[in-house]
């Protein structure tokens, strides 16, 4: 690719990961009575329950932590979380939405050529570590920014952190 | 006064679990028939490890693994091929979790291992062939010579680097199937009927599952090379029939591949003369670009040269585009009742719910 070419690179969002804490004690055995589109998984301690817009998974433990994944923006994130918020306190709990954060984003993004992957392991140590016998893609790590790069020899790249 | 643990050198003992490790270190790498100083370099990042707080309270399966995975890392450093399938099979652990206390290792003591030399990896994967030497299971035919077979699959899985077979990929499939081809290149008109599977149980090892695939994606490789070929172009070939020209396709390879192959920016095809001596190695270092090669197949052309799940791409589920609507979220936006009621159970659902479950 020249430096003076203009290819547009579309970086698609396709998970986002946030907690929040309700600040008071959920019994899971009553949201998972009560609450439609919900598992309980008694063995481990925690229900999911899925809404449909927008298209989140939370997983919510008795200590009042949730953790939503499935939205595709910050924004989508934090109205789903506070769905969610609004559906345990409809169940009757004492539901405060405190200590929202957005923990993690996973984005997706095609090059327009195919990558050497030995060669470019080769030239990008230490942050490049590519092991075939475990996984096909390098992974790239930018430890100031906290993100790890999954870079495939198709050009494909997953950006998560 | 003079403190027990002054006068006994008690703090300078190894614990048990230590001087257990530090002999099961050892074990492996006399297994392995290590240079020496292999074994003290494993045993120096082994006692580093258990030390350090990430693996100091780890269970002692772990800590088993911890020394399989020093071993491994240490040959990894000198360029010493052995897999983690073999370290794996020694230690009897589950691949999944000594991958997992490898690369924390890895991480945890800031350890640079480089890649593994495919090249070496043929050397020690053929040395564990049983068919080099004549014995009652392996028929007199099916003896070859050692150092062809070494040399034919050493092309063959430089071959596959050129073509994208190796990039991303286990290499344990490529280099067996690598060395079945060339095997059976060497004497065809006996192995020729010869199968994978076979081969592998005459040569005494595992059948990796990936391997017919990698066998097939070098025959298809090699049918498009020996279009290309002058004096086969008059043979109908098929994917039995061209290991017999597999020794004259590797002769010629980078002819073969410029011309079998096209480039995205419409080189020429055909009329070439062969290549001056550009390397057969990958392009640049660096890493960089090739231009992807299209996804479309002239038919009857050459078809670009890419990796093959690009060839024969999975059907994938498209994620819609955001809508204009998505794209207005704020996050804070007021939520009303009736769309919370639609994730709550009405009170009838609830009575008939909790009668099925019987909590």
């Amino acid at each position: 690719m020249d430096a003076d070419s203009d290819v547009a690179l579309d970086i698609l969002i396709t998970n986002v990961v946030c907690v929040f804490r309700t600040r008071c004690h959920l019994n899971l055995r009553k949201i998972a009575l009560e609450g439609a589109n919900v598992i309980y998984k008694r063995d481990v301690g925690k229900v999911l329950m899925k809404l449909r817009k927008p298209r989140i998974t939370a997983t919510i433990w008795s200590s009042g932590k949730v953790i939503c994944t499935g939205a595709t923006s910050e924004e989508e994130a934090k109205f789903g979380a506070r769905r969610l918020a609004r559906s345990l306190q409809k169940l009757g709990f004492q539901v405060i939405f405190t200590d929202f954060k957005v923990v993690n984003v996973l984005a997706v993004c095609n090059m327009p050529f195919e990558i050497r992957l030995p060669e470019f392991t080769k030239n990008n140590r230490p942050h490049a570590s590519y092991e075939p016998e475990l996984h096909p893609a390098v992974c790239y790590r930018i430890k100031p920014l906290r993100a790890t790069l999954q870079i495939f020899s198709t050009g494909s790249i997953t950006v998560t952190g | 006064e003079v403190a027990y643990s002054q006068s006994t050198g008690q703090k300078e003992q190894l614990s048990r679990c230590l001087q257990r490790g530090i002999r099961r270190v050892q074990d492996l790498c006399k297994v392995l028939q290590l240079p020496r100083v292999f074994e003290e370099t494993a045993v120096s990042y082994f006692q580093r490890a258990v030390q350090h707080s990430a693996f100091h309270l780890v269970s002692l399966e772990k800590k088993e693994l911890l020394g399989g995975c020093c071993v491994f890392v240490t040959c990894r450093q000198h360029n010493w091929p052995v897999t983690m399938g073999t370290i794996c099979s020694l230690l009897y652990a589950k691949q999944e979790l000594f991958a997992s206390v490898y690369l924390s290792l890895q991480k945890e003591l800031e350890l640079s291992v480089p890649a593994l030399s495919l090249a070496d990896l043929v050397k020690t994967h053929l040395n564990s062939f049983r068919l080099f030497q004549h014995t009652d299971d392996v028929p007199a035919p099916f003896v070859e010579d050692k150092e062809k077979v070494v040399a034919r699959t050493m092309q063959m899985v430089e071959l596959a680097s050129e073509t994208w077979l190796v990039t991303g990929r286990h290499p344990v499939p490529i280099v067996t199937a690598a060395a079945f081809l060339s095997w059976q290149s060497l004497q065809p008109g006996a192995r020729l009927s010869c199968t994978l599977g076979r081969f592998c149980k005459l040569a005494g090892v595992d059948l990796p599952p990936p391997a017919h695939l990698r066998l097939k994606e070098f025959l298809e490789i090699l049918l498009r090379m020996a279009s290309q070929l002058a004096w086969l172009r008059v043979f109908k070939l098929d994917k039995k029939t061209v290991v017999k020209h597999i020794g004259d396709l590797l002769q010629h390879r980078i002819f073969l591949l410029k011309n079998a192959f096209c480039q995205e920016d419409g080189e020429e095809q055909g009329a070439e003369a062969p290549s001056e001596g550009s390397p057969s190695s990958p392009p640049a270092a660096g890493g960089v670009a090739q231009e992807k090669g299209g996804k479309r197949q002239r038919e009857g052309g050459p078809r670009p040269l890419l990796p093959p799940c690009l060839i024969n791409p999975r059907k994938r589920l498209r994620t819609a585009a955001p809508s204009p609507s998505d794209s207005a979220i704020t996050g804070d936006e007021p939520i009303s009742d009736s769309e919370i009621e639609q994730y709550l159970r009405g009170p009838e659902e609830i009575r008939a719910f909790s009668k099925a479950k019987a909590w």
